[in-house]
């Protein structure tokens, strides 16, 4: 009696989790898919229609100047947040993780702030801070590339630290000091050791910093100017106002380009790395 | 080697978040500009308004609805994959996770295709004969937990994946071994075992849906307001800088209450059982 159940048992626990998982891709790639599939479809300015009736490339001929120019400005803005992410999350892991200085909570919980204020609070206030020192130094800082780029880089750098402070936590440190007792400089063993062991976690930090920058709409809505304006926050204010159906095609685009960023970056570090470390503090 | 980045942090982040909450105890005086007083008009006209308490309390609610929703969805998917054992496993998860670095703004637009009159959604519904008139989900509540849900599932799988590795298979084939049914495995093992990371993990997808602006905004499409929407348009359109201080601080300080409540009432639960046992 008992083995038959369980024989009935466990298909049906197994038929239930895989149609889960089908539910969860179908919700996940649904909304993507809908706008690849409506953007090969029609005249440039005609209704959108899923699934397409007829295959023309009309609405990606049609994509406007201006989108190209946000779609450069979102590329400029993440590889600067990505950078710079980098140069200051890296030592601020390595100082996290081996420092003695006092008050190490106090210092990694500032880090982490980004991650929990509300991004539209965060926009808010590197808006009001832009007014404030732009006054103060007579710039022009507000609505500027500049303050972007800024904000950009505050939002960015907690994942960098994150994932270099994930492997770092895990890095034997008997590997440094058998390096150092066996007569190497402590540069040296810094650049021969310790660098290539953070090496994926730099990899994917950068990754999730880019992309973080990338996706951005809260930060940037309130730091966008007409002449600064990324490309989420130009899809934002297009469905907002006036809808122009070319974005179906940019958007087609830019979805491309993030699965094949993923996919060169997972080449370079492994699907491991960047899974592992990603749990670290996304949100 | 934590000090330069460390005085750039302070100075943005600690810097403009004083400036914004000092902002919060000033009154708005039109055109952008403050009062020099310092009062708490702004915090009473918060908590005795209606239309702002309405929106803390939709606030709270669609991003409850969409944690849980989140987590329902998200614990079998993760528990699928964790348990896995082929290399199909990374796939999958490398699938879901893929999905997360596509931004909001686009995905919420893919939503906002499927829901409308004359939609994949509707036409589904009509053509099963669920339904006779076309459903009507964008500006509604439940067109924003979806959202949310559409926001948050991505994260949810790929923290309840470590949580479910943390947890060691062979307990769950010693109950199955001595007869216990799959639902009781669940609910005698793995439950109890996950339940503390399910806790922190809830409040993480919980915090995420509370500061939610992209989707909130797109899917609510100006007839739902969640705070992070309303101090936005406290900002950009009435330029109430005081104001907009005000509602988010009462956001994060809501959150806050909620989150320590939570962990609260667990470790009340915990020892309870203990005590029982």
């Amino acid at each position: 009696m008992r083995r038959l159940a369980i024989r009935l048992e466990a298909p049906a626990g197994r038929v239930f989790a895989w149609t889960v998982m089908a539910l969860a891709f179908l919700f996940l790639y649904a909304p993507m898919m809908v706008i690849a599939g409506a953007s090969l479809n029609g005249s440039a300015h005609g209704a959108i229609v899923f699934p397409p009736s007829e295959l023309t490339l009309a609405r990606y001929a049609a994509i406007p100047a201006s989108q190209y120019r946000a779609i450069w400005i979102s590329l400029e803005l993440a590889m600067i947040a990505a950078l710079v992410s980098v140069l200051i999350g890296v030592p601020a892991a390595l100082g996290l993780v081996r420092g003695t200085l006092p008050g190490k909570a106090v210092v990694a919980a500032i880090f982490r702030a980004p991650l929990q204020i509300p991004a539209v609070v965060l926009g808010i206030t590197f808006l009001q801070l832009s007014y404030a020192v732009g006054d103060a130094l007579n710039l022009d800082l507000a609505g500027s590339f500049t303050a972007l780029a800024i904000g950009h880089c505050v939002i960015a750098t907690p994942y960098v630290i994150g994932t270099v402070t994930a492997i770092l936590q895990r890095f034997d440190s008997r590997l440094e000091e058998a390096a150092l007792s066996l007569g190497a400089s402590p540069w040296r063993v810094f650049r021969r050791v310790t660098v290539p062991v953070i090496m994926p976690g730099l990899y994917a930090g950068a990754l999730y910093a880019f992309m973080v920058s990338f996706s951005d709409v809260p930060v940037s809505i309130f730091l966008a100017s007409p002449d600064a304006s990324p490309y989420p926050v130009e899809i934002f204010s297009g469905l907002e106002q006036d809808f122009d159906p070319s974005i179906l095609a940019s958007a087609t685009l830019v979805i491309v380009f993030c699965f094949a960023l993923m996919l060169v970056v997972q080449r370079v570090v492994g699907l491991e790395t960047l899974l592992r470390t990603g749990g670290s503090g996304r949100r | 080697m934590a000090l330069p980045p460390l005085v750039l942090f302070i100075t943005v982040l600690v810097g403009s978040q004083s400036l914004f909450i000092a902002g919060s105890f000033h009154r708005d005086l039109g055109l952008g500009r403050t009062s020099g007083a310092w009062e708490l008009a702004n915090y009473i006209r918060v908590l005795t308004d209606g239309l702002y308490l309405d929106c803390l309390l939709t606030t709270v609610r669609v991003s409850a609805v969409a944690t849980l929703g989140t987590l329902l969805i998200a614990f079998p998917v993760a528990y699928v994959i964790a348990r896995m054992r082929s290399r199909w496993a990374m796939l999958l998860l490398a699938g879901i996770v893929a999905s997360t670095f596509v931004t909001i703004v686009v995905k919420a637009f893919g939503l906002m295709i499927i829901f409308a009159g004359n939609g994949l959604l509707n036409r589904a519904l009509i053509g099963l004969g669920l339904t006779a008139e076309p459903v009507q989900l964008l500006g509604t509540e439940t067109g924003v937990v979806v959202g949310l849900m559409q926001f948050t599932l991505g994260f949810a799988v790929l923290l309840l994946y470590s949580l479910i590795q943390t947890i060691p298979r062979s307990f769950e084939e010693a109950a199955q071994a001595h007869g216990a049914s799959r639902l009781r495995v669940f609910r005698r093992i793995l439950l109890p075992l996950a339940l503390p990371g399910l806790t922190v993990g809830g409040l993480m997808i919980f915090n995420m849906s509370m500061g939610a602006f992209t989707s909130a905004a797109l899917l609510g499409a100006g007839r739902v307001l969640t705070l992070p929407v309303l101090i936005q348009q406290t900002i950009m359109m009435q330029v109430k800088y005081s104001m907009a201080a005000t509602l988010a601080v009462v956001l994060l300080v809501t959150v806050l209450l909620i989150n320590a409540l939570s962990l609260l009432l667990m470790r009340r639960m915990r020892t309870g059982r203990r005590m029982i046992a």
